[in-house]
């Protein structure tokens, strides 16, 4: 039970952190030779989980790669929007599930389950 | 990471960048049509200068209107011989601001305050959901 309430806790400051890159890239959108950031931790939490006897995950920001414009500006703005609003359904997805969590852990102390 | 809420900050950083590029676009416009004595420089469409808030290695925190510069100053020289400021061969200075340029990024300005107002509503659910935890 620990071990899900840290994964989800890990994720949603992981989601926290693509959504606050997405606002960054969009608030840089007009900003020129600005290189657009991508956040990932996906991959890296879904190693730790695998691992046998525990291992670590952590949060990367790497540079998009994506070719720039004339400016030099890298953003797509299209792109930015749709992360944007997944990253707002996924965040909202994890809170959910930590509830959960607490819900099974205050019925299971006796209290209520829902 | 900036502050409680801090991708709020980030977003909001965004919306002033577009309001002061639309600032000086509004004055562009508004100037355009000025005249002026042929020895004086002409008004200069003025821009603002957009600078990324970042810190290597870890997400950037938003941008920061660096200065607000002011482009040419030659202008051109019109014929304008009813104009008091006109010298002695009828000609005055005016801006050589195309409207149409102006009005290009007026809409690219208006397209960027928009994207940062969506990010900022995305980031206000988030955090609100965030507040539910434990409830």
């Amino acid at each position: 039970m620990d071990g899900i309430v840290s994964v989800l806790q890990f994720a949603a400051d992981g989601v926290a952190q693509q959504q606050q890159a997405t606002a960054n890239n969009l608030s840089n959108s007009e900003t020129p030779d600005f290189t657009a950031q991508d956040v990932s931790f996906q991959s890296s939490l879904q190693q730790a989980i695998d691992a046998s006897g525990g291992g670590t995950a952590s949060v990367n920001v790497t540079p998009d790669l994506a070719a720039p414009a004339t400016d030099g500006n890298n953003v797509d703005t299209s792109t930015q929007l749709v992360d944007g609003q997944e990253e707002t359904l996924q965040y909202q997805t994890v809170v959910e599930m930590l509830n959960a969590q607490f819900r099974l852990i205050s019925g299971a102390a006796g209290g209520s389950f829902s | 990471m900036s502050g409680l809420f801090g991708t709020l900050d980030i977003s909001g950083s965004g919306i002033g960048a577009a309001q002061a590029w639309l600032d000086t676009i509004s004055g562009n416009i508004a100037n355009m049509d000025d005249t002026g004595p042929t020895d004086e420089a002409a008004y200069g469409a003025q821009a603002p200068v957009l600078v990324p808030d970042a810190s290597v290695g870890q997400v950037g925190d938003g941008v920061t209107v660096a200065a607000v510069v002011e482009g040419d100053t030659t202008g051109t020289v019109e014929y304008d011989p009813t104009n008091p400021e006109a010298n002695a061969q009828g000609e005055v200075r005016v801006p050589d601001i195309q409207l149409g340029a102006q009005m290009v990024n007026m809409i690219q300005a208006q397209t960027d305050y928009q994207a940062n107002t969506s990010a900022l509503a995305d980031a206000k659910t988030a955090y609100q959901s965030a507040l539910t935890l434990g409830t």
